[in-house]
């Protein structure tokens, strides 16, 4: 009798300890996203307060100056950016190969919406959305020669809207916004 | 037994064949093609652009092209199920085979695609064709092919879609720029 309660109590154990395994072992998408770029590439992420220390890029300064009554599209606080800097992107003719990876990852949640690739420059933008209650959240990847940005930001469904008439710059366009210093 | 066993095993592929291709047909007989098997040329493009705008999300924000200057989109789109695009650009001539292209061919062969034989297109030498999905007299779909020596592009758009809607979409929501020329649209 008493083995029974032990194992029982074992069991139980077990399954308290996996359920918060399982929720990491999911994944969340951005954190899968940048660790498949980790991975493929051997580069390393960095965080934004080391790179608010070195300084702001040239795309996001000019993103700032817009100013005025630009309207951000980013519900607020909701953007979370990983930068990779000077670091090397090299696909080694096997870009579809990294396409199915991010694919493989994030197919759970997440629906891609958008993919450009051109392996000469070593340019690619992959844009998956997902469903958020009312709203949706977009997952930007940008890949370059030397340097990527993962982002994601949570958009209303009217916004949404509006950048589905121009998939291909959506990218850029979310990259921009979600980038902004408002500081 | 055994040599049941060994037949089975060497029949294996042949028996994977057919039910992939007895897959890739079934799915050729609704408006929705199956194009992911092209994915593989994206390490051959130099260019590679893949839009995805699945029936969830044009449901779900189609009531939000409300505005003045939206008024002709959600005419255009109303209706429409999803609109997938594939479209691929080669440096060089002879980078994609007839095997990739017949793999999209193949499911248009199906009782329920026609081939519009009044479409042009006004780009020079630009080979463009075009399929509508009919059930009975209702269109259910339509595919595009543009097959060019140095460039490959798909356009398969779900639902309730003509020509002329078709030409109102290209440049938009991921359909490309294909030039198409209809006798309606050449009167105009």
């Amino acid at each position: 009798m008493k083995t029974r309660i032990t194992i029982a109590g074992l069991v139980i154990a077990l399954m308290l300890v996996a359920g918060p395994f399982n929720v990491l072992a999911r994944g969340d998408g951005f954190n899968d996203a940048v660790k498949t770029i980790e991975q493929f590439y051997h580069v390393k992420h960095q965080s934004i307060p080391l790179l608010a220390r070195a300084g702001m890029k040239a795309v996001r300064t000019a993103a700032k100056i817009k100013g005025g009554d630009y309207q951000r599209l980013a519900e607020a606080g909701s953007v979370r950016v990983a930068f990779f800097e000077d670091q090397n992107f090299d696909s080694r003719g096997e870009i579809a190969t990294f396409k199915a990876s991010m694919q493989a990852v994030l197919t759970r949640e997440w629906s891609p919406l958008v993919q450009t690739l051109a392996p000469k420059d070593e340019q690619q933008t992959y844009i998956y959305i997902r469903d958020a209650g009312e709203k949706f959240q977009a997952l930007v990847v940008n890949i370059e020669r030397h340097e990527a940005t993962v982002i994601q930001a949570t958009i209303t469904p009217a916004v949404l809207a509006q950048l589905m008439k121009d998939p291909e710059g959506m990218g850029k366009t979310l990259t921009e916004d979600a980038t902004i210093n408002d500081h | 037994m055994k040599n049941l066993f060994q037949i089975t095993w060497k029949l294996l592929p042949v028996l994977l064949l057919l039910l992939t291709g007895s897959a890739v047909t079934a799915l050729g007989q609704g408006p929705k093609l199956q194009i992911d098997q092209l994915d593989a040329l994206a390490n051959r493009a130099s260019e590679t652009v893949d839009v995805r705008l699945d029936e969830r999300l044009m449901a779900t924000t189609a009531k939000f092209f409300s505005g003045k200057d939206d008024a002709d989109i959600k005419e255009v789109l109303k209706g429409i199920k999803g609109i997938y695009v594939k479209s691929f650009t080669f440096e060089k001539e002879g980078e994609y085979t007839q095997v990739e292209v017949d793999s999209v061919m193949s499911q248009l062969r199906g009782s329920t695609w026609s081939k519009v034989v009044s479409v042009k297109s006004k780009k020079d030498g630009e080979n463009v064709e075009v399929y509508l999905n009919m059930i009975g007299d209702q269109i259910t779909g339509l595919a595009v092919l543009s097959i060019e020596p140095k460039e490959f592009t798909v356009v398969n758009i779900v639902g309730p879609i003509d020509l002329e809607k078709l030409t109102k979409l290209e440049g938009q929501f991921g359909v490309p720029e294909l030039g198409i020329e209809t006798d309606k649209t050449k009167k105009k």
